[in-house]
């Protein structure tokens, strides 16, 4: 896979003092949906604003399809579609006029055919003459994909694209992210949640207080961060494990009131199966169960932590 | 050049005068319509000709220049603060557009309106009293050179402001003051000499006498150096705009 943005020795030191990015190399492929993974301040944001123009890089370069962000900017701009995090759109004028504004401002010449098929795409035809204030949160959200797609950019950066998004729309959001796979466009999305990622990327990269931790693809990313954990609430308090039950990742809680039981979710057998029935052979009765899986934080920690 | 992007930035902003045409139009007429009914209609009437000109007359040139100078300038900080404030403006520096393109879109935008609003003010104030223009290509220069330069430097203004409070400081602590005391309503032959010496400072004087000279051929100070103070101050206002983009200052992190 050739690469289409090559970054470098990136690091970003803000007026303060604050340092976001710490030397960053990175290659994103041509066509492929990357998943930039970090909890809130890894520098996700940092780093898009970097390549998009938005802020400038302290060292380090980055090129977007050969061309230098900062001397070719022309050349690199022209091929990237943003959709920030927040919601930054000029209330104002309709739908249509908005997306027809980031088209001009792209320098493209009008083309009503395609600036009618992003509309339709994003369910946003019957709207297209609506004044934006008037339209719902998730609309808004909507316009604002359509107004990055608007000069039919190669590379789109999606900065959390499905926070404050109902099930609904976060499914049409995949779906419009699939469809623009098909025609090649490169996506690169952030996301503080591990199922959107395995849902959607190819591969993932993840984030935390400025370093890239890991870049993996996403199957074997998921591997590692399978690790879930099973909490069996029991009727009667044990004072110990019975022989029987003895078995791998599975211990009693300081109470003796809830078994733990630690398995794989992408292992071949997780197990449960087996524990489930020697629980009944053993005579013991559950209350209530629950599952867990690690947060975003502690994988983070168990990551670092197995580098270090 | 990215013409288009221009295009779409100056098209944008008329668009946006044109959804506020009471307030961005009717408003700056009509209220600097009343000064020509009060002072030059009727308490001009009661005051001596001034280098000739009756005072009616003599006050529209200086108060065209005031509302230009003041409508420039808010017009052309609020088109680029609005964006920075409501964060919109993330799509301007995303864009494959230069920060001369930028500046030429919104401050062009500016200027015409400004152009507009001038044309206007002198077409009412002709209804309430007797204009003549000596010199009309030396008026239009003017008219054009202020509005350019004063929307640069609202441009500026809007740029640096952090606030709303900013946004409006300049206008009202700094521009208002100097056209009010920048012959707008006499001439300055009749101050003090000391004064006089003062009031060359004020760099609205310039404008004001230049422009009054255009309409009269009468004038405080020499065209000539009218016409060079404004084109200085229109170059300095246009290498701090350069400055601004070039760091990012105030625009990027
Ligand atoms: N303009 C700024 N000035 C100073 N520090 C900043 C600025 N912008 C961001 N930071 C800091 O840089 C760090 C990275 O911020 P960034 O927005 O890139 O994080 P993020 O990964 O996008 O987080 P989130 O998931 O919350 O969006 C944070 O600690 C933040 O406080
Ligand atoms: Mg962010």
């Amino acid at each position: 896979m050739s690469s289409i943005i090559s970054i470098s020795g990136l690091s970003k030191t803000y007026q303060g003092g604050f340092t976001a990015l710490k030397s960053v190399d990175l290659e994103i492929g041509k066509g492929e949906i990357f998943a930039l993974l970090g909890p809130n301040g890894a520098g996700k944001t940092t780093m898009i604003g970097i390549i998009c123009g938005l802020v400038t890089p302290t060292t380090g370069t980055v090129t977007v399809d050969g061309h230098d962000i900062l001397r070719d900017f022309r050349q690199t701009r022209s091929r990237i579609g943003l959709v920030p995090q927040e919601m930054s759109i000029d209330m104002f004028g309709s739908v249509k006029a908005a997306v027809s504004f980031s088209r001009g401002l792209f320098g493209k010449a009008p083309d009503p055919a395609y600036v009618e098929q992003v509309l339709k795409d994003l369910s946003l035809w019957d709207k297209k003459d609506s004044e934006i204030r008037a339209l719902s949160g998730g609309m808004k959200r909507r316009v604002m994909i359509a107004k990055a797609l608007a000069h039919e950019p190669d590379i789109l950066f999606l900065d959390e694209p499905t926070a404050g998004v109902d099930v609904e729309l976060r499914q049409s959001m995949w779906q419009v992210i699939g469809r623009l796979r098909e025609r090649g466009v490169t996506i690169i999305l952030t996301t503080h949640y591990i199922e959107e990622a395995e849902q959607m990327a190819d591969r993932v990269g993840v984030i935390n207080k400025g370093e890239i931790v890991v870049v993996e693809e996403t199957g074997a990313l998921m591997h590692k961060m399978g690790q879930k954990r099973l909490t069996l609430q029991l009727a009667e308090p044990l004072t110990a494990l019975p022989e029987a039950l003895k078995a791998d990742g599975l211990e009693l809680a300081a109470d003796g009131c809830a078994l733990h039981f630690d398995y794989d979710t992408q292992a071949e057998r997780t197990g449960i199966t087996t524990l489930l029935a020697r629980l009944n052979e053993a005579g013991l009765s559950v209350r209530d169960l629950e599952t867990s899986q690690s947060s975003l934080e502690e994988i983070f920690v168990g990551l670092v932590g197995g580098k270090a | 050049m990215n013409f288009r992007a221009i295009a779409t930035i100056y098209h944008a902003e008329m668009a946006r005068t044109g959804r506020t045409l009471m307030q961005s139009v009717l408003a700056p007429v009509i209220s600097t319509s009343l000064y020509f009914v009060v002072f030059g209609a009727a308490i001009g009437s009661r005051i001596e000709e001034i280098d000739g000109v009756g005072y009616g007359a003599f006050i529209v040139p200086g108060l065209v220049m005031m509302m230009i100078l003041m409508q420039s300038v808010s017009n052309a900080a609020i088109g680029i603060y609005f964006p920075k404030f409501t964060g919109t403006v993330y799509e301007i520096l995303s864009a494959p557009v230069s920060a001369f393109e930028i500046v030429i879109g919104y401050v062009g935008a500016a200027a015409t309106k400004s152009l507009i609003l001038g044309v206007l003010v002198l077409a009412t104030a002709a209804f309430f009293v007797p204009l003549e223009v000596q010199h009309p290509f030396a008026m239009l220069a003017f008219l054009v050179l202020t509005s350019v330069t004063f929307s640069l430097f609202g441009f500026i203004i809007g740029i640096w402001a952090d606030n709303f409070e900013q946004l409006n400081i300049v206008p009202m602590l700094i521009v208002t003051p100097l056209t009010f005391l920048g012959g707008s309503f006499y001439s300055i032959s009749v101050l003090p000499p000391f004064w006089q010496t003062v009031t060359l400072f004020n760099p609205v004087v310039y404008l004001i006498s230049g422009f009054r000279w255009s309409f009269y051929g009468v004038s405080d100070v020499d065209v000539g150096i009218s016409l060079v103070a404004i084109l200085g101050f229109f170059l300095a206002c246009l290498a701090i705009a350069w400055w601004m983009f070039r760091t990012g200052y105030r625009l990027k992190n």
